[in-house]
């Protein structure tokens, strides 16, 4: 036999119009495209040292989204690239109760270890996300280019750890 | 977490780490290896995402696709492997171990993917038992049917994946 992973969580968040909506093309991906990602996740921590972290919600211990920083060798001319990127996403149930916010945080104290003080990270969010451009802002990140993907804008971000 | 490393006559085959990266790389922007495999040349970053996966295969599931060196030289030729992803397809065969393999345009024709092929199938059969396998081609990639067909895998079905013809073989013990 061999092993069978099931990560039921992640495959509905990427399933999910409300979640997929400011991330990528905008577009829900299947549970083949939802699986790859999350062996990605994976991979990046055991190939790079850190990653993206599943958040779960104390009281319940329900999975309700990811945090973490990615090397995603973009190319050289984007303006995101050279430096940790961080990202975010939360499940539809759990988004209005200031979560990602105090997920980022956490992880923001963490990276400052990692990647040592004063060292930079950025973030790109699309531009019709309020929501995470706030995120953002009161995570201390500020704009300072934009990007086009796939026909969509993007804000890029920056802070120094 | 320590890797299995197989070697064959002319071929060693070990789980990749970040130096491979550039070639791997290298090899998936080459048009002439997607012609059958995805169908376009990977942007670095998509390359990236794909070498992360496998990366992520192995840790979570324990077993995954190896880097094929050739020997003595150690040059990056290929990869070959065992991946369980889910596939979107119908039929569908998740759970059964799917063997894979690609190799670079300029070692073609000398039956490596073959002597990989046979090393990875003898390996799963230790890692998972004495279990049906299967793999899906291109049915234009005739090489590969050939080398599947060496390896003791049989056309059952040929559907369409990601708007694409694909040939499924599976594999019995013998």
């Amino acid at each position: 036999m061999i092993p069978i992973l099931s990560t039921p969580g992640h495959a509905a968040d990427r399933a999910d119009p409300l979640v997929m909506r400011h991330l990528g093309k905008g577009d829900t991906l299947d549970a083949e495209e939802a699986f790859k990602g999350f062996l990605s996740m994976a991979g990046h921590w055991a190939l790079m040292g850190y990653g993206v972290w599943q958040i779960e919600e104390k009281e319940t211990g329900r999975r309700i989204g990811v945090t973490g920083f990615s090397e995603k060798k973009r190319p050289p001319e984007h303006p995101a690239s050279g430096a940790p990127e961080m990202g975010w996403s939360l499940s539809s149930s759990a988004h209005g109760k200031g979560y990602a916010s105090e997920a980022v945080a956490a992880a923001l104290v963490w990276a400052r270890g990692h990647f040592g003080p004063g060292a930079r990270v950025v973030a790109v969010i699309s531009t019709g996300n309020d929501a995470s451009v706030k995120v953002a802002q009161k995570n201390g990140f500020r704009q300072f280019a934009t990007a086009s993907r796939y026909g969509l804008g993007r804000f890029v971000f920056e802070r120094e750890l | 977490m320590t890797y299995p490393i197989l070697e064959t006559e002319r071929l060693i085959l070990r789980v990749q780490t970040p130096q491979d990266f550039p070639a791997f790389a290298q090899m998936w922007a080459d048009p002439i290896v997607t012609r059958f495999i995805g169908g376009a040349p990977l942007s670095e970053e998509d390359a990236w995402a794909k070498f992360l996966r496998i990366a992520g295969h192995w840790a979570l599931l324990g077993f995954g696709f190896w880097g094929i060196f050739e020997k003595p030289s150690g040059r990056r030729i290929g990869e070959a492997g065992i991946l369980d992803v889910k596939r979107d397809i119908v039929p569908s065969f998740h759970g059964v171990p799917e063997i894979g393999w690609g190799l670079l345009p300029e070692v073609h024709g000398k039956g490596y993917a073959t002597e990989a092929v046979a090393a990875i199938i003898a390996w799963a059969e230790g890692h998972f038992g004495r279990v049906r396998m299967v793999c899906i081609i291109d049915p234009d990639n005739a090489p590969s049917l050939r080398v599947a067909a060496r390896s003791g895998f049989k056309e059952f079905a040929r559907t369409t994946y990601k708007g694409d013809t694909i040939a499924i073989l599976e594999r019995f013990p013998t």
